[in-house]
C-alpha cells in the first residue's frame, strides 16, 4: 500500500470509528489533537490503527500527541520511529 | 539577607539582563536572578536545585549519547527517589521521626517533572542541544520555579537564546495578565475563601468532620472550594505568565475555562494543563500503547490519574481523588461507546447541557477528596450527599449560599457573554468599515443601546458585588496560594 492509500485508510477510520460526525470533513493535514477533535484515549486507538496500516511497531514512549496531530504527521512519525513487524 | 533583598536583587539583575545583547551573558544574568530569587526560600533549597540540575544534565548527556530504555529508567528512578525522600517520606513518617522534620524544597514537584520531561524528550530523540547553563536556567527560571506551569525545554530553549530587550507591547500585555491574576486571587479566590464567615471559611468547613452537614451544604462547599482553587491557581498562573511576558518570555497557558467543559476528558485538557498534558504525554500514552487490549488502556488511564493525584501528596485522599477521576474518565469512555452502539446522540443542546451538568457536578464532588484531611471526613460528606433526608437541613450561613451562587453564576454569565463566535462575528460586523469608519461608532452605540439589558444588569450587579467585597475585606487577611503546598 502506498502512502496516499495509507493516509486515506486512516482518514476513513478516524471519520467512521473515532469522530463519527457526518458534518466533519478531514484531509491528511487537518489538525486532530490541537483542534480538540480527538482526545487522548482516541489517540491510542489511532496509534494502533497506524501500526496496522503501516505494518510497523511503534515503540511505546517514542510518540507524543504533537507527533500525531495530522494524518501526514502520523505516517511521518511511523516512518521515523517505527520498526517493521516480522512476518508471522 | 532578607527575602526582600533577594527579590530586589533578582529584579535588578533581570532588568540589567534585559539590556544585554550577548546571549551567554544574558543567560548568565537570568540564571543569577533566578537563583537569587529562589535563595529567598533558603540556600539549602537552592543547593538541592543546583545539584538536581547538574545531575539531570548528566543523565541527559547519557541519553543523548544513546537513548536506551535502561538509561531513561535510571533517570526516572534517580528523580523519583529524590522527590520521594524529600516530599513523600516526611509525610509518611511519624511525628517523632527524623524524616518528619525534612522540608521539601519549594516547587520541587514542578521542577522535578520539568527535569523528567527533558529526559523523556531525549529518549524520544528530540533535537535538544541545551548547554548546562541553559538547562540550569530552565529548571530554575524564576517565574515558574515555585508553582509552575510545568514547562518543556523545547518551548523554552529558543526563548532563552533570543536576545531581545524590553518592549512596550510586552509590558502592557504582561501587566494586563498580572492584573487579571491579581483580581482572580485577591478578589475572587479570597471572597470564596471567606464565604462562610471569618470563623469558618470554605476550608474550615471541611475540617468539621463531626458536623452533620446536609447534602446541599456539602455540594455548596465542594463547588465553592473548586472555584476557590480555580481562581487561586489560575490567578497565580496569569501572574506568572504576565511576569514572564514583561521580559519577553511566553509561557504555556495553564487553564482554559475548565468549568465550561462538557465532558471529563475535555476538562482534563483545560485544568492545570501543563501537568495534565505532562501525564498524558509521558505516562498515559506510553503505557496505554504497551499492549493492545482495551482493558489494558483502562488500567493505564486509571494508573495515570492515580499518579496525578499522588503528585499532590502522599495521602490516601489524594490517591482516592486520582482514582475517582480515573473511574470517572473510564465511565465517560464506556458511556461514549454505549451511545455509539445504541445510536443515541448527545449532540443537541439538551444533550450537551446534560453532559456538561454531569461533568460539572462530578468534578465538583471530587473536590471533597482533594480538600479533606482524612478519609473519615470525606466519607461523612459523601454519606450526606447520598442521604436524601440530609438535604432538609441547611447548616451553612445563608450568606455563604448567596455568595457562592452569585460568584458561580456570575462566572458563567460573564463567560457566556465574552466567549464564542457570536462576539467576534458581531465585532467584525460593527467594525466592517475599519476603526476609522465614522459609521462604526454610531453602529456600536445603537447596538449597545438596543441590547442594554445584556450589559446594564451585569454591570450594576458587578458594582454592587464590588462594593460588598470592599466592605467584606476590610478586616480579612489574604490567604497564601493553595499550590504552594505541592
Amino acid at each position: 500500500m502506498d502512502e496516499a492509500a495509507q493516509a486515506q485508510e486512516l482518514i476513513d477510520y478516524i471519520l467512521q470509528e473515532v469522530i463519527r460526525r457526518p458534518a466533519v470533513q478531514l484531509t491528511a493535514d487537518s489538525p486532530l489533537v490541537s483542534s480538540g477533535l480527538i482526545d487522548s484515549f482516541a489517540l491510542v486507538d489511532i496509534l494502533v490503527k497506524v501500526e496496522d496500516v503501516t505494518n510497523m511497531r511503534i515503540p511505546a514512549g517514542k510518540v507524543q500527541p504533537k507527533d500525531m496531530d495530522t494524518v501526514t504527521l502520523m505516517l511521518a512519525t511511523a516512518k521515523r520511529v517505527g520498526k517493521f513487524r516480522k512476518a508471522k | 539577607m532578607t527575602p526582600a533583598v533577594n527579590y530586589l536583587g533578582a529584579l535588578l539583575l533581570m532588568l540589567a539582563g534585559a539590556s544585554i545583547r550577548t546571549r551567554a551573558l544574558k543567560q548568565g544574568f537570568l540564571l543569577a536572578a533566578s537563583y537569587l530569587f529562589y535563595a529567598a526560600w533558603g540556600t539549602g533549597f537552592l543547593t538541592i536545585l543546583v545539584a538536581s540540575s547538574v545531575l539531570n544534565f548528566g543523565l541527559g548527556a547519557l541519553l543523548r549519547r544513546k537513548p536506551t530504555l535502561g538509561r531513561l529508567w535510571l533517570g526516572i528512578i534517580v528523580n523519583i527517589a529524590l522527590l520521594g525522600f524529600l516530599k513523600y517520606l516526611p509525610a509518611l513518617s511519624s511525628d517523632a521521626s527524623f524524616f518528619h522534620r525534612i522540608l521539601m524544597p519549594a516547587g520541587m514537584s514542578f521542577w522535578t517533572f520539568q527535569a523528567l520531561s527533558y529526559l523523556f524528550d531525549l529518549y524520544q530523540e528530540e533535537e535538544i542541544d541545551a548547554s548546562l547553563l541553559e538547562f540550569c536556567l530552565y529548571l530554575s527560571f524564576w517565574p515558574t520555579v515555585l508553582m509552575g506551569p510545568v514547562c518543556r525545554l523545547p518551548k523554552m530553549l529558543p526563548q532563552f537564546r533570543e536576545v531581545h530587550g524590553l518592549s512596550l507591547e510586552n509590558l502592557v500585555a504582561g501587566l494586563h495578565r498580572i492584573g487579571i491574576g491579581l483580581f482572580m486571587k485577591l478578589i475572587l479566590a479570597q471572597f470564596l475563601g471567606s464565604a462562610l464567615g471569618a470563623a469558618l471559611e470554605v476550608a474550615g468547613g471541611f475540617e468539621k468532620a463531626g458536623h452533620a452537614w446536609g447534602g446541599l451544604d456539602v455540594w455548596f462547599m465542594a463547588i465553592a472550594f473548586g472555584f476557590q482553587l480555580f481562581f487561586d491557581f489560575s490567578g497565580y498562573s496569569h501572574i506568572v505568565i504576565g511576569a514572564a511576558l514583561l521580559f519577553g518570555f511566553k509561557i504555556e497557558e495553564n487553564f482554559d475555562s475548565p468549568y465550561w467543559s462538557s465532558t471529563p476528558s475535555v476538562f482534563w485538557t483545560k485544568w492545570h494543563m501543563s501537568l495534565s498534558s505532562w501525564i498524558r504525554d509521558y505516562v498515559f500514552i506510553p503505557s496505554a500503547t504497551l499492549r493492545h487490549e482495551p482493558l489494558w488502556r483502562y488500567f493505564a488511564l486509571l494508573s495515570s490519574m492515580v499518579l496525578f493525584g499522588l503528585w499532590h501528596g502522599a495521602t490516601v485522599t489524594f490517591l482516592l481523588w486520582g482514582t475517582y477521576h480515573g473511574i470517572f474518565l473510564i465511565l465517560h469512555r464506556l458511556g461514549q461507546q454505549f451511545q455509539r452502539r445504541s445510536g443515541i446522540s448527545m449532540d443537541g443542546a439538551a444533550g450537551t447541557f446534560l453532559s456538561w451538568a454531569v461533568t460539572f457536578f462530578g468534578i465538583s464532588l471530587g473536590w471533597v477528596l482533594f480538600r479533606t484531611s482524612d478519609l473519615q471526613q470525606a466519607l461523612a460528606m459523601f454519606r450526606a450527599v447520598l442521604s436524601p433526608a440530609s438535604y432538609a437541613q441547611l447548616l451553612l450561613p445563608a450568606d455563604c449560599y448567596r455568595a457562592v451562587l452569585v460568584l458561580v453564576s456570575g462566572y458563567f454569565v460573564y463567560g457566556g457573554l465574552t466567549s464564542g463566535d457570536w462576539v467576534s462575528r458581531k465585532g467584525e460586523e460593527l467594525l466592517k468599515g475599519g476603526a476609522g469608519d465614522p459609521g462604526a461608532a454610531r453602529r456600536i452605540l445603537a447596538f449597545s443601546w438596543e441590547n442594554r439589558r445584556w450589559w446594564l444588569t451585569p454591570m450594576a450587579v458587578t458594582v454592587v458585588v464590588f462594593a460588598g467585597l470592599i466592605v467584606l475585606f476590610q478586616n480579612s487577611r489574604v490567604t497564601p496560594f493553595v499550590y504552594t503546598l505541592f
